[in-house]
């Protein structure tokens, strides 16, 4: 059996991947998969709580947020598409339309 | 404009509706006391009825032709306060002059409560008033001294109303702002009847203030003259002055007895259980605040200044009713002064009234001497004839300490009996130079032009060196202003020769009395200007009214209009024979004592009772008083009127005639032949009293070298202190949002990385907690 620690330390280094992934990458979708990586880095950790403590409610969030992820996915994807075809870019450093 | 010349008696048919009110009141079984509530109530309520429906109509005809700009709207308020008043002196008097103790103060609600947060050592507690029992509330304090200035007030408040429609209708330069007129001239009435009436000293305050707003309201009355506003400032500022004073003097008395109620202050059960030191400053506080409200030495550089205001308002305000608030007050301090767990300790109070008295009686009857504005000189008049009461109460004030409550209550009652008579004569010499300046104003409007400049040039209607000879131009007129001076002057049997006889003697029986030495240079003072007084007032009218006409506006004057002649045809009777009246029925020993009205009559008879004044007045048992009262019967009735006459006096122009009534007062100063006085004129004394003896000039200069460097040290601070930190959180807030706005790129992954750290801050913070 794996120990719980394990489990968060992988969510730990997962997180952090994703973290410089957001930070660093201009192309959108890019960022948006290391968002992702950094959610289901958050998830390992529902895992390895539900794991230490022996509780099924910490898997049942996990599946919850993994189809709620989807859904987010989804709708990330659909704003980059109305990004391209209005800038015709998808480079988070030319879009600065949140200053506005 | 309406033809004024024709009688308009069918206008005052409203104001004679009016007389209904108290039948009213009767029928619905009222009596007088519950009424008097209404004395205050009716011109509150009229008053904004005037503002407000004169502003929005004040073009119309019925508006200015039928209600006379508002005037008639007031004379009816006023006529409602003065049937009220009449009414409440008649049920007075039916009680024997006395109310009674448990209905002095009547319908007293409560309206100013006070809750106090007191700690009681271990948690703060909120006391309601009902638990520290006191509140404050209004009702109505009725005694003697209330009724007589009540009436005074009331009785001249609608006689000057009236004379007012005559003078302010009348004048172009007034179209349409008289409604402003008597809506303020209606709250100046309310106050005056609210003050005289209040039965306790926050309301008097408050009242007080309320006159004081309305005096400046009005000395301001023409708002576009650069001089009517700084005299209006002026004697805002002044009176505030004493105001301060005064409020000071009534927080301590508050301090003292924890009510500011009569009631419960003039209790003689709690009157004398304070500390007499403090009292002492409490009273010689309200002595401040009076001296500034009566224009009394060092306060009084506001009073001829405020004669810019229109000439109903001088009669009314400055000469009638405001300037005798501050007498009202020491009167009011009276019971101080004859508690007997005082005696002795506020007699140097006592000095100081009466010393403020005499000072001021001498230095404003000087001043007038030479004064040659008509207004002017009844407005120094007014300060010496104030001063007068003020040193006859100061007198009665010193007896009642001394343990002399006889001699106390007779100087009161002549103090408060000059009030009287001072009020019924100032009040009517104003309307009459009223009436002159009115009419001087309309010939040289007619002589010059009626429109364009004609107010411009450099013509002066009140100054008397423009007047002469008017004796048979306006013979009502020039009969009120003699039987006024006549009273003012004393001339035996007349108006104000019984009081001023009575301030005299007292002072001088002071003086005279053991550990009196102190009164005796105002004693002396007060007799000098008894003299001076008798020269200056026949001064006046003989510069107005003898003589030949010295300008040619004086030729062509009339009088015509009857809403200016009716009130002084009254006054002129009031004053000529009330004072004998009033005298013969001990009406200064009622004022005294409040119980003797009648007595003298009931056990003397009417004959026996004349002659028992007679000879009191004039023949006093004590050589002395029978000396100095003699003196000053020589030296204001005989000395003053013909030293005047022989600089002044003048026979008419040839064809010329007045009536008999003045036509022997002219004969006499033509032939009492003549002195020239032009080298005393020019003497430097003279220079000195022009310049009224440079206290003006003294009060500027001192002020322009403290207060103003002050103000602007103030202004100053203001500007870069208190402004500067409003101004530094201002551009600071700018400067920091600016700087904030830098972070705001726009960029996703900016916010993602802010978010980021922040959340790491939050963690690091709970990690050091935990």
């Amino acid at each position: 059996m794996i120990p719980p620690s394990w489990i968060a330390g992988l969510g730990a280094i997962l997180f952090c991947v994703g973290l410089s992934g957001a930070f660093s990458r201009k192309n959108a979708i890019i960022v948006l998969m290391a968002v992702e990586l950094m959610l289901n880095a958050v998830n390992l950790n529902f895992v390895a709580a539900a794991v230490h403590h022996g509780d099924l409610t910490g898997w049942v969030y996990t599946a919850i947020a993994i189809a709620i992820a989807a859904a987010e996915v989804a709708v990330g994807l659909a704003i980059f598409l109305s990004l391209y075809s209005q800038h015709d870019t998808i480079s988070l450093d030319d879009v600065t339309m949140l200053k506005h | 404009m309406a033809d004024h010349s024709k009688p308009e008696w069918h206008l005052m048919m409203p104001v004679a509706a009016m007389l209904l009110f108290p039948v009213i009141c009767y029928k619905i079984g009222w009596d007088a006391i519950d009424s008097s509530m209404f004395i205050i109530a009716i011109p509150l309520v009229v008053w904004p009825a005037i503002a407000i429906i004169g502003q929005v109509w004040k073009k119309t005809d019925w508006w200015k032709n039928h209600l006379k700009e508002g005037g008639i709207i007031a004379l009816a308020a006023l006529a409602v306060s003065l049937c009220l008043t009449i009414w409440l002196i008649i049920q007075f008097l039916g009680e024997h002059g006395n109310f009674g103790a448990q209905d002095s103060d009547i319908a007293s609600f409560a309206w100013l409560n006070f809750d106090i947060l007191a700690h009681d050592g271990v948690s703060w507690e909120l006391i309601g008033s009902d638990k520290l029992g006191f509140t404050i509330g209004f009702g109505i304090y009725v005694d003697a001294l209330t009724l007589m200035l009540l009436f005074v007030a009331a009785f001249l408040c609608f006689l000057i109303g009236w004379f007012a429609i005559g003078y302010m209708t009348t004048d172009a330069v007034n179209e349409d702002r008289n409604h402003r007129f008597f809506a303020e001239f209606l709250l100046f009435s309310c106050g005056m009847f609210g003050m005289v009436l209040a039965d306790n000293f926050l309301w008097l305050f408050i009242f007080w203030e309320i006159m004081g707003l309305c005096s400046y309201l009005l000395i301001g009355f023409y708002w576009e003259k650069p001089s009517a506003v700084a005299a209006a400032k002026k004697a805002f500022m002044t009176t505030r002055v004493g105001d301060v004073f005064l409020m000071v003097g009534l927080l301590i008395i508050y301090d003292l007895y924890n009510s500011l109620s009569f009631e419960v202050i003039f209790d003689p059960a709690i009157i004398d259980t304070v500390d007499p030191e403090r009292l002492r400053l409490a009273l010689i506080m309200l002595f401040i605040g009076a001296v500034g409200k009566s224009a009394q030495f060092p306060l009084h550089v506001w009073l001829p200044d405020a004669m810019e205001g229109p000439t109903p308002v001088s009669a009314l305000i400055h000469a009638a009713t405001m300037v005798n608030a501050g007498l009202y007050l020491v009167a009011r301090m009276f019971p101080f002064f004859g508690a007997s767990g005082f005696e002795g300790d506020f007699s140097d109070v006592a000095l100081l009234i009466t010393w403020i008295g005499g000072i001021t009686a001498i230095m404003a009857a000087a001043i007038a001497l030479v004064a040659n504005d008509i207004k002017r000189v009844l407005a120094y008049s007014t300060m010496s004839q104030l001063a007068y009461i003020f040193a006859g109460l100061g007198a009665a004030c010193w007896f009642a300490n001394s343990g002399h409550p006889e001699f106390a209550a007779l100087a009161f009652g002549a103090a408060l009996f000059h009030l009287f008579n001072h009020a019924m004569a100032k009040g009517m010499l104003f309307m009459a130079s009223g009436s002159v300046i009115h009419e001087m104003h309309h010939a040289h409007h007619q002589a010059h032009g009626e429109h364009g400049g004609g107010d411009d040039d450099h013509f002066d209607a009140q100054d008397m060196r423009n007047m002469g000879g008017l004796a048979s131009k306006m013979p009502v007129t020039s009969v009120a202003m003699m039987l006024g001076s006549m009273s003012i002057i004393g001339i035996p049997l007349i108006g104000g020769f019984w009081s001023k006889e009575g301030i005299i003697g007292q002072a001088w029986h002071a003086a005279i009395s053991q550990d009196g030495g102190a009164m005796l240079v105002p004693a002396l003072l007060l007799l000098a200007t008894a003299g001076m007084t008798g020269f200056y007032m026949s001064r006046m009218w003989f510069m107005t009214f003898a003589g030949k006409p010295k300008t040619d506006v004086a030729e062509h004057v009339g009088e015509d209009t009857h809403w200016i002649k009716t009130p002084l045809v009254t006054l002129s009777l009031v004053t000529a024979f009330t004072g004998a009246i009033f005298a013969v029925l001990n009406f200064p020993e009622w004022l005294g004592e409040g119980e003797q009205l009648m007595h003298g009559i009931e056990s003397h008879g009417l004959a026996e009772q004349v002659v028992h004044v007679l000879e009191h007045t004039f023949l006093p048992h004590e050589s002395t008083l029978l000396a100095v009262g003699w003196t000053a019967i020589v030296i204001s009735a005989i000395l003053g009127p013909f030293l005047a006459a022989r600089i002044h006096g003048g026979r008419l122009a040839a064809g010329e005639e007045a009536n008999p009534f003045v036509g022997w007062l002219v004969q006499i100063s033509g032939s009492v032949g003549r002195t020239n006085v032009d080298e005393i004129a020019k003497s430097g004394f003279a220079v000195a009293l022009h310049n009224r003896l440079y206290i003006d000039d003294l009060y500027e200069w001192v002020i322009a070298r403290t207060v103003v460097p002050l103000g602007n040290l103030l202004a100053w601070f203001d500007k870069s202190g208190i402004d500067g930190v409003i101004k530094g959180i201002e551009s600071g807030s700018q400067a920091s949002s600016s700087w904030i706005r830098l972070m705001t790129t726009g960029s996703a992954r900016d916010y993602i990385l802010m978010a980021a750290v922040g959340a790491l801050c939050i963690f690091a913070l709970l990690w050091g907690m935990a």
